[in-house]
């Protein structure tokens, strides 16, 4: 059992898990990207659909977690064995392990390790000789950001369900699974921020299930009821009445218009007629805020009157306003702001943010003792004539290694002088 | 000796070419005996690679290269004799396709190999150099070789006694180079060994290269063609994945930062990314291979004896790796820049009737039946439609806009059997031509009223609208 527990441990911590699971991830979408030009969108809706993918490509964060520990338990070995404990299979933990027959003159092999910038430590049986700083901190960083990434994938890719709602400024906020507190005021703003270039600002009221008052803006998102809130595209919220000669008890209705940006041609059909109004919003003069209608609230809508493909006539009307010509009535009683938002139900989101940020910390880590203060150590563990020293370096290798051959002479050269 | 061979092969590939050839004169069998010349290099360089990596199984490399030859030479003619021209292409096309990624298997595998510490991934090495594994690494590398060469010929009818000659024809010819090759290598110096990764990057190098001058068989358009069509989608699930706002809310530079991952450079410059990386990566191993451990000697000159020729020993074994990059960068360039010349006719101006038809006679000063693209230049309100008529193999005319629905609108040209998108260089069969989707030209609704070909301007203004202004605008950086 603990033999097959060792192997399995072995196997899950390998290497070349990674290598393989992305691997065959990358031949089914070759695979996929023969029937359909969406492959990514396609690949994804099979990992979601099918256990055998997902377990397949949970094998990267398995391992990643399985890695972290087996590399932690390395760490732990080196620093016992540099500081004279007794550990099992020390040549697995470095480079390069020589036999000599000869016994170390230990203070002169310290003071040479010492004049080459090496710190040393004797015990009973050993001399361990070290420089620079262990990159394992930056090691296990990179392995945890790696297991946070992944593990964000899968839960994304397996479980997130996506909502789209409409928020209605005075409405309550609708959520996936009932009715939030009410949406107060909808604010579009110009921002001086270097990303984004406006501001957006839903302001909700304490609701009846007891969130209380909140503000939801863009970046990050802020989560509401177990759900992120996205906001996508802006638009209009109308409440139209129309009544035509041959329609005289007239037809009244809600609707939203995805009318941005200005220019931008929505339409609501006046159901059992022939009838349909296109809607749009006027373009500003070149250089004008496109967003100004929705930022101040002052909507003045274009609009267009069909009678099947023949256009009647074309007009404009301001909230709260109303048209009439030859028999027709079109009034906009109310306009209001809305945004189309998903509501978004994933915390593998905060898994990917979490991995972006160990990355970078793993990275400005990494580089700084990689290139000035890598580490290298040896081991020299001796038993009357005998002496096996042991050498390994995470960077600077040819320097490391000549300091070693240096330190094999020094104690070879004290056997031919006995 | 060489001189002999040299002469028989040129004798061998003028036969191979009349015979595949029966009704060509004498002008067309030398302009395509020169075709040939740069696949037979290829193959030759192939079977020079094999006999240095598999240095002790030279006589059954050279048999099994001369026999892989032969097949992959008469099995492409018996399937262009037994299936539609199509087929042939897509199986070698496939064959290389999987050789490819097959060395980005090995390459990962080499690089793991050398950078872990006692990892052994690949057991490949000692196995692939059994007579069997040479012969058959040698023999299927000849099939794609010869399948090449005869994807390079034009196409005519064989009966089963060319077939034969054909065969015979091929196997003096690939006897003539082969030998040569073994002859090359004996000339060679010893020093210059090759690894079997080494040797699987120059094996594939050089197959692609031969591949990529005939358009049907190239890669690396369709692999840039992926990649952008690939980093477009990434980038938007990205996006979508860590919930960024939408382009609304974003500073404009921001999005020319990020339209620059929406554009053809970044298909060109990751597919070369994907194309390189193998290579380099076998590179890269063979440098990060772990030097003999030296520890055990104690004079300082024989470690370093010992360690320089190692190191000599490691750059020698660089050096086919290094020139598969040079055979690399040359497929790619072929493949950037084919000397194939399209047909792309500029486009005629036209003009709709009153009722807002475009009517084109199908037999006026352009005969729309001839199997040509021909194309026309629609204006109305300020907008500009391109699109062209064309007659399919099968006989069916069909209209399309001069763009697809993926691309930029840089329009088609027409080579044999196809038309190319300019944009992204995707072959587009001429049967499929007029169907929906992928680069295919975006069709257009059009009747035939008597003897001309009559389009609703209005539907030519609103297809060119919908689907072509809308790719136009992501490409150059929107979304």
């Amino acid at each position: 059992m603990k033999r097959l527990l060792r192997t399995l441990f072995a196997a899950g911590s390998s290497r070349a898990v990674p290598p393989v699971v992305i691997g065959l991830f990358l031949l089914l979408y070759i695979g996929v990207a023969f029937f359909t030009d969406e492959t990514l969108i396609a690949l994804m809706a099979f990992t979601r659909r099918s256990f055998f993918l997902a377990a397949l490509l949970a094998l990267i964060p398995l391992n990643c977690a399985l890695r972290l520990l087996r590399e932690t338990i390395t760490y732990l070995k080196i620093r016992r064995v540099l500081s004279g404990k007794p550990v099992d299979s020390i040549p697995e933990l470095f480079d390069e392990d020589v036999d000599l027959h000869a016994s170390p003159f230990t203070p002169e092999l310290e003071g040479r390790l010492a004049a080459v910038g090496y710190k040393t430590r004797r015990s009973d049986n050993a001399v361990g000789a070290w420089r620079g700083i262990s990159a394992f901190p930056a090691r296990l960083l990179f392995l945890v950001g790696l297991f946070c990434l992944f593990t964000g994938i899968l839960i994304t890719t397996t479980s997130r369900t996506s909502n789209r709602r409409t928020i209605i400024e005075g409405e309550p906020m609708p959520m996936p699974d009932g009715i939030g507190g009410v949406v107060e005021r909808i604010t579009l703003a110009n921002s001086s921020g270097s990303i984004l270039v406006k501001t957006l600002t839903m302001e909700v009221a304490p609701s009846n299930s007891g969130q209380g008052k909140r503000t939801f803006g863009l970046y990050p998102p802020s989560m509401y009821g177990g759900s992120f809130v996205y906001p996508r595209y802006l638009g209009l919220a109308l409440y139209l009445r129309f009544s035509a000669p041959d329609m005289p008890a007239g037809y009244e209705t809600h609707c939203s218009l995805n009318a941005y940006p200005p220019g931008k041609e929505d339409n609501v059909v006046i159901p059992g007629s022939p009838y349909r109004i296109v809607f749009s919003l006027p373009v500003p003069e070149s250089g004008g805020e496109r967003y100004v209608s929705y930022m101040t609230g002052n909507i003045t809508l274009q609009f267009k009157l069909l009678k099947g493909k023949e256009v009647l006539f074309t007009g404009s009307a301001p909230a709260g306003g109303e048209f009439v010509r030859d028999g027709y009535r079109l009034a906009l009683p109310d306009i209001r702001r809305l945004v189309i938002t998903d509501f978004i139900s994933d915390y593998g989101v905060l898994f990917i943010w979490a991995a972006g940020v160990i990355f970078v910390l793993a990275g400005c880590l990494w580089l700084p003792i990689r290139l000035c203060f890598p580490r290298r150590e040896m081991l020299f563990r001796f038993d009357s004539d005998r002496t096996v020293a042991y050498s390994r370096s995470e960077g600077g290798a040819r320097i490391h290694v000549g300091a070693f051959h240096e330190a094999l002479d020094l104690v070879d050269l004290k056997r031919d002088e006995r | 000796m060489i001189l002999i061979f040299l002469q028989s092969s040129v004798f061998s590939l003028n036969t191979l070419v009349t015979l595949k050839v029966l009704e060509s004169n004498e002008r067309d069998t030398m302009a395509i005996s020169l075709k040939l010349i740069p696949h037979l290099l290829a193959w030759f360089g192939i079977v020079l690679i094999l006999l240095r990596g598999f240095a002790g199984r030279r006589s059954v490399v050279t048999v099994a290269s001369i026999a892989g030859f032969v097949i992959g030479v008469t099995g492409t003619c018996i399937l262009f004799r037994s299936f539609p021209v199509a087929i042939p292409f897509v199986v070698v096309k496939s064959a290389l396709g999987v050789s490819f990624l097959f060395l980005w298997g090995a390459s990962i595998a080499a690089i793991y190999r050398s950078t872990g510490r006692g990892i052994t991934i690949f057991q490949g090495e000692r196995r692939g150099n059994f007579p069997l594994g040479a012969g058959i690494a040698a023999c299927m590398a000849s099939i794609v070789a010869g399948a090449i060469c005869t994807c390079g010929l034009p196409a005519a009818g064989s009966t089963l006694l060319t077939l034969l000659l054909l065969a015979v024809a091929a196997g003096a010819l690939a006897y003539a180079l082969a030998y040569s090759a073994q002859a090359l290598d004996k000339l060679l110096p010893n020093s210059y060994t090759v690894s079997l990764s080494g040797m699987l990057v120059a094996v594939v190098a050089l197959l692609l290269c031969s591949s990529s001058s005939l358009l049907r068989l190239d890669l690396f358009s369709p692999l840039s063609m992926k990649v952008m069509k690939g980093v477009h989608d990434f980038v938007h699930q990205f996006m979508e994945s860590i919930l960024i706002p939408d382009h609304l809310f974003i500073r404009s530079y921001i999005w020319k930062f990020i339209g620059l991952l929406f554009g053809k450079e970044v298909g060109f410059w990751g597919g070369l990314v994907i194309w390189f990386i193998p290579a380099l990566l076998i590179a890269m191993a063979i440098g990060f291979e772990r030097l003999p451990s030296v520890a055990h000697l104690r004079q300082g000159a024989k470690r370093r004896t010992v360690m320089a020729a190692a190191i000599r020993e490691r750059r020698c074994r660089l050096v086919i790796p290094l020139l598969s990059v040079v055979v690399f960068a040359t497929a790619a360039y072929q493949s950037s820049f084919p000397s194939v010349e399209y047909w792309d006719p500029k486009p005629l101006p036209i003009t709709a009737d009153q009722s807002g038809e475009i009517t084109i006679p199908k037999k006026g000063e352009i005969d729309l039946e001839d199997g040509k693209l021909h194309k026309y230049l629609f204006k109305q309100g300020g907008r500009e439609v391109r699109f062209f008529v064309l007659m399919t193999p099968a006989g069916q005319l069909t209209v399309d806009l001069d763009a697809c629905a993926i691309c930029k609108p840089d329009g088609y040209g027409q080579a044999e059997g196809s038309v190319i998108c300019y944009y992204c260089k995707t072959l587009i069969p001429l049967d499929t031509v007029g169907k929906p989707g992928g680069c295919n030209p975006v069709p257009v609704a059009f009747s035939v009223k008597g003897e001309n070909v009559v389009i609703d301007g209005i539907t030519l203004v609103n297809s060119w609208s919908t689907t072509v202004q809308a790719t136009a605008r992501v490409k150059e950086g929107g979304k």
